[in-house]
């Protein structure tokens, strides 16, 4: 399970999108969202929706993971969609009579509104949950470090944030472990986390966390110790071992978001 | 912005991973299961100071959205979308407002790390709330009143942060003399 963390929902694969270089990614992701707030025309939905079939395929990840990705999304998905449903004024073509005034109504207007309000949130989590399926947390950190260099002018630490990015990273599962730990620690000598009401097991708590922050405080001084002896100083001038290279591939993937962009945008003007 | 030293980076990316792992640490009470996540916020802004405890919580931010399943119902971009996901961004400014109020002094009184902490949860809060009200009316179109809006978000969820709040005063209240060693 730790290591489940660190990994993040990232499938491991050689497909086309996971070749593309992270920064294109993220970008191309970031396009992917506003154009989807865009669109508004039925034929763009579909359109949408064989654009987005074409992405999963691409990425060859397993159907069973982009769905593994919608459940935590399930209750929000179908609220929306029941909300719009039965709420949305217009022309009724069923309902149903519950006491006094109160009836419930679906209308044709609700069931439009209702499936293509359900078809953006579905879109969304798929189209953005492909880039960190197809995308490791450390290749992001980088990806992200470099797109935020020109910000450096303006005073935004873009190495720090990515160094402290895989720090956490880092850090997560051994901090995890580390919890545990103490945890049995306190219990065998007689803590008790799991009885009493809340405010005593939230008392509980602190024979825990004091044990944790000092422990941590210490990492992070032994951590910071061994960096320093070995003349650590940022990101200036530094090399890397695995520089990031934008290939053709990403070349063909920017020019095919930016047309099908343009078809979406010519549409939602025509119509 | 100045330099930011090694040391501090580090303490901000552990702070993150603690963060992280508190997410994890749940108190199943009835009706909302609470997690340590709020906690640990604070702390940072405590420990760390106003700008480096804030900059911990965005990192955290950050990670939960590129796909870590460390928010409390996973992770991933999704999670922009989520009406909670509010009381995140409120994390990050109350773990600032917080760790500014009580690192004016040296050794800061119960009395204002309390009254940092309570500020930081109406921050919290108020954060939270609006955000909620955003999506709901305006992303998902589901709209929601005012009235289920404070019941929901606010009085069901608001005891077990209370408490956090008087547990996060006494764990730093210990935790002074040893982060002096550190530093």
């Amino acid at each position: 399970m730790l290591k489940d963390i660190t990994l993040g929902q990232y499938v491991p694969g050689e497909s086309f999108i996971h070749k593309l270089d992270a920064r294109v990614k993220i970008v191309l992701t970031f396009v992917y969202i506003i154009i989807l707030f865009i669109i508004d025309q039925t034929i763009n939905y579909a359109l949408f929706t064989i654009f987005t079939a074409m992405l999963v395929f691409l990425s060859r990840v397993p159907i069973g993971f982009i769905l593994k990705g919608l459940k935590p999304m399930l209750f929000i998905l179908s609220f929306t969609a029941v909300i719009n449903l039965f709420m949305t004024q217009g022309e009724t073509i069923w309902s149903y009579h519950i006491v006094g005034s109160w009836s419930l109504e679906i209308t044709k207007e609700g069931i439009v509104i209702a499936v293509l309000m359900l078809l953006r949130l579905l879109y969304l989590v798929i189209g953005t949950s492909l880039l960190t399926l197809t995308t490791s947390p450390l290749m992001l950190t980088d990806g992200i470090e470099k797109l935020l260099e020109p910000f450096k002018k303006i005073g935004v630490p873009s190495h720090e944030i990515a160094m402290m990015m895989t720090i956490a990273i880092r850090f997560i599962p051994t901090l995890a472990e580390e919890t545990d730990k103490i945890m049995k620690a306190q219990m065998a000598r007689g803590a008790d986390f799991e009885s009493g009401n809340i405010v005593r097991r939230a008392k509980a708590m602190i024979p825990l966390l004091v044990p944790l922050f000092v422990s941590a405080f210490r990492r992070a001084d032994d951590l910071a110790v061994a960096m320093e002896s070995r003349c650590y100083r940022g990101g200036d001038n530094r090399t890397r071992m695995k520089q990031m290279k934008a290939t053709y591939r990403d070349a063909v993937a920017g020019a095919v978001v930016t047309l099908f962009c343009l078809v979406l945008i010519v549409n939602e003007i025509i119509l | 912005m100045k330099k930011i030293t090694i040391k501090q980076m580090i303490f901000c990316g552990l702070f993150a991973a603690l963060t992280a792992v508190g997410a994890f640490i749940k108190i199943p009470i009835p009706v909302l299961p609470f997690t340590l996540q709020f906690l640990f916020t604070m702390m940072a802004g405590l420990l760390l100071g106003g700008e480096m405890g804030a900059c911990s919580v965005f990192i955290y931010m950050f990670l939960g959205l590129a796909g870590l399943p460390i928010f409390t119902e996973g992770g991933g971009i999704g999670y922009i979308i989520k009406p909670t996901f509010g009381y995140i961004i409120g994390f990050c400014i109350a773990s600032y407002v917080t760790g500014k109020i009580a690192n004016k002094v040296k050794n800061p009184t119960y009395k204002r790390i309390l009254g940092a902490n309570f500020i930081g949860l109406i921050i919290v809060y108020s954060l939270g709330m609006i955000y909620y009200y955003i999506i709901c009316n305006f992303v998902i179109n589901a709209p929601i009143g005012v009235w289920p809006l404070f019941l929901y978000c606010f009085i069901l969820a608001i005891p077990g942060d209370i408490l956090l709040c008087l547990i996060s005063a006494l764990i730093y209240k210990r935790l002074i003399p040893v982060i002096n060693l550190f530093r």
